[in-house]
């Protein structure tokens, strides 16, 4: 089994042919040298495998005592599984990574909570019930835990050296770079620099001219990255206590169409929840472009749950996809299918769907009539919608609901006469005209009759030729998929990341409300939901004595409209069109790290002083962050005059930081995690140090990570919230915050009294899962509760159990607000450039600019005559490139395109190529597959790195080589595009602002 | 393309000296050879003698995550860029009738293993429960038992230079533990137990289920079964290239590979 006949990788019969490579020559070379002795293995039959952790002698446990087991959470991407650790106590390494059987996040069904931990690893081993509870790691988690000792690490506080982005550092000590970025000063010999004690003005205005925009303070941003436990208490702690409302996550270049569209089908910008199929018992599902098993979150539970309906279960599930995804397999036959199309148009072939579905009534009448709570209970449904609502069509109130007296108002069926909704238990679905409401005429038009319109504005035959789809292919899926009740489910995620993804979610989401598949088995869920941890019974730890509430416009000019600011005023005073405005502002989007670089550049709305990132990369993870941003970010004048990054890595952003903290590695830091969707039953996950953190430490032995600098430049900056009497207990006591421990213990107690409280830990399951180094520190922090708080602790976590999954055919966990057919803050909300008002219901669009120049004029095909996309891979993640293990399971990635097309252009399987966009290009090899749609480019993301190991870095005048295997593969996102519409901004979806990594037209030519 | 079969190229390649090949002729002693582990009844190298294990590979449940790949590296220290088991991806049809095809992959511990007649030493035999192993401090790195597996499941393990393959995670079975890609596979394809066991899985799914095995005709009897394999799928792998190697070798990655191998070892 040489590496060379692995064939781990796609191949077809149509590149047979190519080159080959010998499969034996170095294996007969090496067996020839007999004389030449090798290594002595550890053991003759066992070779070099470390000793297994536990043994059943018979029936009997024995533990072994050279190792011990810890859960823990994964961060290898964002899904965050429940792990258990088995660490070598002699060396303090980790051997091996196991799935923690409690959590859902790893297996299911999952181990009731209250089994032992000695009992849970009976249940595992051969005489157990192992093919129930098998709870595994993916190939990711199985490998990575290499990084927590690669080379690149960054374990000492770094200065640059050498001018930004040259990679050029000296070390230095924690306690000096806080002084430093404190005072600020000339720290580089290029000028003043302004430090976080003068930049942390609460009082005066930022911009004189727009008091609305808030205080000074708020120069200071910090971007983070996925959710992985820590920021709750850097947001509450210390960003608010400083006084700055600038947090943004990653969402802006992950997946905020799809969050964005589902909030607004939802009816909920504020918590911006989002629907994912009940993978388990749907019968019917259509994903667009995001096939369960080859990424999504959360990836090993969809990828299980598919593996299992499609195998036990009755599921016939359809993927429409660029490519086909490893949710396909010839083994299930029939079961699965796909649908090939070309990105960005996925908007046309549902409305498609759409259509065929309200013109020839295959949607769920009844369902789509009940306009109130009242009326699902009287009927007894489990979700509602507002398609029976009115909105108001004149210009006064234009695109508001009608309402009387804060309630809805409705055409009852029964009578046609205009009533509460709370009333009415089936309303006129269907109806354009005017009605009288306390003495005043309205002329208004239901959502469903908007949404009708909408779908019907081009012929089918056109949203057919737009997404190369068959018409009859279409009017089949339609026809599909309103024939199994309630049953059946919808999903997109990555692959609406392009200009038109908010409107091609909601319509994805719609075809979900034409059946009533909300919060029904089988259909759609909203999660399960968590236990209470920051503010919970025992402690609020958000709240603190002097904590400022910070009301501020946010650097990204989200959660703001346009029509608050004097800019607006000032022209509507002048009597001027006040449209458009300077640039685009994104009311109902919450963040948008992609934004931030530019807007601090044009100062608009202000330009920063202070960039703090953790763990942060959107100059790789942002289309077209590395070649529109990179002369923003490199010259400290332009868009942010300090740059502070937190990270463990010097990556592809970080490279540019003034200054680099060390951060803790996967298993080394304290965290609260949540699942993101896909689950039915409440679930948080745990993590805490369970090995020696690498990096430096401070001078009170902390060691230096994200939580433990915000304490220490927290009390350097004497902001309210931290040290003495800094948190209290909800019975009135008051204690000190010093150490990450003293909050996350805290939050653990929180999490184990909730509702009805766990039991206690015995002594057995905290030395069975390697916690009793926590146990002195959980008996002074949680007094009389320290067992229970252990006991959440050693099933790293609190997990409900599977049986309260459902009520019947009702999701238990269901969604409460009604699902908006019409979103009245979408449809009276204004695009500030055209000042045109945004549909407030799906309606279609062809790719294009924010201002609605289609991308068809401005990038003729006959200059781009492919479409590119980016893909998830199934191996490789950004926070895993320095796992050299984990390159060995997945080497590289690839240009792919379809035969047929390479034909076309003269290209062959393993050719050299450039993928060129309008304004940036990326090179790779090319890999010719048959599961790839002939007008279109395919990049697997994550490789193709320049940090983490991948380029020079200089530190102390040494000069570290960087790796190829970490720069090999394709950079996908350096084909990225600007938006000619604005100044110096990205290419953006219109509505809600993510960045658009999908749909982007190219050109591919052969190099050398 | 060429014979695929790992013996003629072997042959071919012309490197089997007179001594070797006077060696593997010898069948039917190498089966009589002495191993002193299992002679002094080392329950290592016996196994638990009541026991058949077999594995069985429901395809209709992989996703070819590699989790199991990944894993098995890990658990068994398995060199760098060298693999006791994989899955492999593919293709089969054409733009646009065309479906993905997984197959994962290891020793099949074979009833009639080819590999063990073949070996002058007597270091790889098939344990009374019917793992095959080899024996690491006998083996001597001839090559033999790697070019006669039909399946091509062997390697030359690069640290010990002798040859490596699956052995069903022995050091956990042998604690009552499982496999490491059975305990990890995501889509819970791979199922292990012992078949002698009436109320095991892999009696119960042998006894109802219609499985195939990898090239039947070779006459191995492999206890690695297929759920859903289809015979296109066999073909397509013994015909297709992989372009990661083209890939490597274009870079010009050995040396660095190497390299990060010796340090990873070094950080374990």
């Amino acid at each position: 089994m040489q590496n060379s006949r692995r064939k781990f990788l796609l191949g077809t019969a149509a590149v047979v042919g190519a080159a080959s490579v010998a499969g034996y020559k170095e294996t007969l070379t090496a067996v020839s040298t007999l004389s030449d002795k090798g290594e002595k293995a550890d053991d003759s039959i066992y070779f070099n495998s470390p000793q297994a952790e536990y043994s059943f002698s018979g029936d009997q446990f024995v533990p072994n005592s050279d190792y011990k087991i810890c859960p823990t959470t994964c961060i290898g991407c964002t899904t965050q599984c429940g792990v258990r650790v088995k660490i070598d106590k002699k060396t303090d390494k980790v051997v091996r990574v196991l799935g923690n059987p409690y959590n859902l996040l790893s297996t299911d069904p999952w181990m009731p909570y209250a089994t032992s931990i000695k009992e849970s690893y009976a249940l595992l081993s051969q005489k157990g019930s192992f093919e129930t509870y098998r709870s595994n790691v993916c190939a990711r988690g199985n490998s990575i835990f290499d990084k927590i000792d690669d080379k690149f690490r960054v374990l000492k506080p770094l200065k640059r050296v050498g001018k930004r982005g040259e990679n050029k550092w000296k070390e230095i000590e924690i306690e000096q770079l806080i002084e430093e970025i404190v005072n600020g000063g000339d720290l580089f010999g290029e000028g003043n620099v302004k430090g976080l004690k003068d930049v942390r003005d609460t009082e005066t205005p930022i911009n004189p001219e727009e008091p609305i925009f808030g205080p000074k303070s708020n120069g200071l941003c910090m971007i983070g990255t996925t959710h992985e436990g820590r920021f709750k208490t850097v947001i509450h702690r210390f960003l608010k206590s400083f006084g700055t409302a600038n947090f943004m996550g990653h969402t802006s270049i992950c997946g905020l169409s799809m969050r964005a569209g589902e909030a607004a089908y939802l009816g909920n910008f504020k918590k911006y929840p989002h629907l994912k199929p009940d993978f388990e018992h749907t019968r019917y599902l259509l994903s667009i472009g995001t096939p369960p098993g080859q990424a999504g979150n959360p990836f090993k539970r969809q990828g299980k749950l598919l593996c299992r309906a499609r195998t036990e279960g009755d599921i016939e599930y359809v993927i429409v996809s660029p490519m086909q995804g490893n949710s396909d397999t010839l083994a299930v036959g029939g079961k699965s299918s796909w649908i090939p199309i070309i990105p960005g148009t996925d908007l046309a072939f549902v409305m498609g769907i759409l259509q065929e579905i309200i013109n020839n009534n295959l949607y769920n009448g009844k369902y789509l009539a009940m306009p109130s709570a009242e009326a699902m209970k009287t009927l007894g449904d489990a979700s509602w919608t507002n398609a029976a609502h009115l909105i108001i069509q004149d210009t006064e109130g234009a695109g508001h609901i009608l309402k009387d007296n804060k309630i809805p108002v409705v055409l009852d069926a029964d009578d046609n006469q205009l009533k509460p909704a709370s009333l009415v238990s089936q309303a006129v679905l269907d109806f354009q005209g005017e009605v009288e409401l306390n003495g005043r005429t309205y002329s208004v038009q239901t959502s469903f009759h908007e949404l009708k319109r909408n779908v019907n504005a081009y012929s089918i035959k056109h949203y057919a030729k737009e997404c190369g789809v068959a018409v009859n292919r279409i009017q089949q899926v339609a026809r599909d998929f309103t024939s199994h009740g309630r049953r059946v489910s919808v999903d997109c995620h990555g692959g609406t990341m392009h200009t038109t993804g908010f409107y091609t979610t909601y319509a994805v989401m719609m075809l979900g409300a034409m059946v009533g598949n909300l919060n029904y088995k089988g259909g759609m869920s909203a999660g399960g939901g968590s236990y209470k941890d920051f503010a919970g019974k025992q402690y609020n730890l958000f709240a603190y004595k002097g904590k400022s509430k910070v009301k501020a416009t946010r650097i990204d000019k989200t959660r703001m409209a346009y029509e608050k600011t004097n800019e607006y005023k000032k022209k509507v005073a002048a009597g001027e069109n006040p449209y458009p405005a300077k640039d685009t502002w994104y009311p109902f989007t919450n963040a948008l790290e992609s934004e931030v670089i530019t807007n601090s550049a044009k100062g608009y709305p202000y330009k920063l002083d202070v960039l703090l990132t953790m763990n942060a990369n959107f100059m790789y993870g942002t289309s077209g962050g590395q070649n529109h941003l990179e002369k923003l970010i490199k010259d400290p004048k332009k868009a942010v005059p300090l740059f502070i990054a937190v990270d463990p890595f010097i990556n592809e952003t970080s490279k540019y930081a003034d200054y680099i903290i060390p951060d803790s590695v996967l298993y080394e830091t304290w965290g609260v995690v949540h699942a993101w969707a896909g689950y039915q039953t409440k679930i948080t996950g745990l993590r805490f140090p369970v090995i020696k953190p690498r990096q430096a430490s401070f001078k009170n032995g902390q060691p230096v990570e994200m939580l433990s600098f915000a304490i220490a430049l927290g009390k350097r900056l004497n902001l309210p919230g931290f040290g003495k009497n800094s948190i209290k207990g909800n019975d009135g006591t008051w204690h000190s915050l010093d150490t990450p421990e003293d909050i996350y213990l805290r939050v653990f107690e929180n999490i184990a009294m909730d509702g009805s409280p766990v039991p206690d830990a015995t002594d057995e399951d905290i030395q069975l899962s390697g916690i009793e180094q926590f146990v002195p520190a959980l008996k002074k922090i949680c007094g009389q509760n320290w067992r229970k708080t252990a006991y959440v602790m050693t099933r790293g976590g609190r997990f409900e159990g599977k049986e309260k999954s459902y009520k019947g055919n009702v999701i238990s966990h269901s969604y409460k607000k009604p699902v908006q057919i019409y979103n009245e803050i979408v449809g009276t909300t204004k695009n500030s450039l055209t000042g045109r008002t945004h549909s407030g219901t799906v309606k279609y669009f062809t790719q294009q600019t924010v201002k609605g120049t289609p991308y068809s004029k401005l990038y003729p095909q006959k200059e781009y005559p492919l479409t590119a996309f980016a893909f998830k891979s199934n191996v490789l993640a950004t926070p895993d490139t320095a796992s050299s293990r984990l390159k060995e399971i997945q080497y590289t990635t690839y240009v792919d395109i379809n035969p047929g097309t390479a034909e076309t252009f003269g290209l062959r399987h393993g050719d050299l190529v450039k993928v060129s966009s309008a304004q940036g290009e990326t090179t790779g090899y090319l890999r010719l597959r048959h599961g790839v749609h002939p007008d279109t480019v395919g990049i697997e993301h994550g490789a193709g790195r320049r940090g983490e190991g991948a380029v020079d870095v200089e530190i102390n005048g040494t000069v570290y080589k960087g790796l190829i295997s970490r720069r090999t593969g394709v950079f996908a996102n350096k084909i990225g595009l600007k938006d000619p519409d604005r100044q110096q901004a990205l290419s953006t979806d219109f509505v809600c602002g993510s960045n658009t990594r999908q749909a982007i037209p190219v050109m591919i030519t052969k190099l050398g | 393309m060429e014979n695929d079969n790992p013996r003629r190229r072997f042959l071919k390649a012309g490197l089997a000296s007179t001594s070797l090949a006077l060696l593997a002729g010898t069948r039917a002693n190498a089966m009589s050879l002495k191993n002193p582990g299992r002679d002094a009844g080392d329950a290592r190298y016996i196994g638990r003698k009541d026991s058949h294990f077999v594995m069985i590979l429901d395809l209709r449940k992989c996703i070819g995550c590699q989790a199991c790949t990944s894993v098995c590296k890990v658990e068994n220290n398995v060199p760098a860029d060298q693999f006791r088991t994989f899955v492999t991806e593919t293709e089969v049809g054409a733009y646009p009738d065309v479906r993905k095809a997984f197959l994962p992959q290891l020793c099949n511990h074979c009833e009639d293993p080819a590999c063990v007649p073949v070996c002058p030493t007597g270091a790889t035999f098939k344990r009374e429960d019917g793992i095959v192993v080899v024996d690491n401090t006998v083996c001597w790195g001839c090559g033999y038992c790697i070019s006669a597996c039909p399946y091509d499941k062997r390697f030359f393990n690069k640290r010990t230079k002798t040859a490596d393959k699956c052995n069903f995670c022995a050091q956990r079975v042998d604690q009552g533990l499982l496999p490491a890609c059975v305990e990890t596979c995501v889509g819970g394809a791979r199922i292990f137990g012992d078949l002698n066991d009436r109320e095991s899985d892999v009696y119960k799914i042998l006894h109802n289920f219609p499985t195939t095995v990898l090239k039947k005709a070779q006459g191995t009897k492999p206890q690695v079964f297929y759920i859903g394999l289809d015979s296109k799928v066999v073909e397509l792998f013994d015909t297709t290239i992989d372009l990661d190697d083209i890939v490597k070798k274009k870079q010009g990655i050995e040396r660095e590979w190497m390299k990060i191998a010796e340090e990873v070892e070094h950080h374990g």
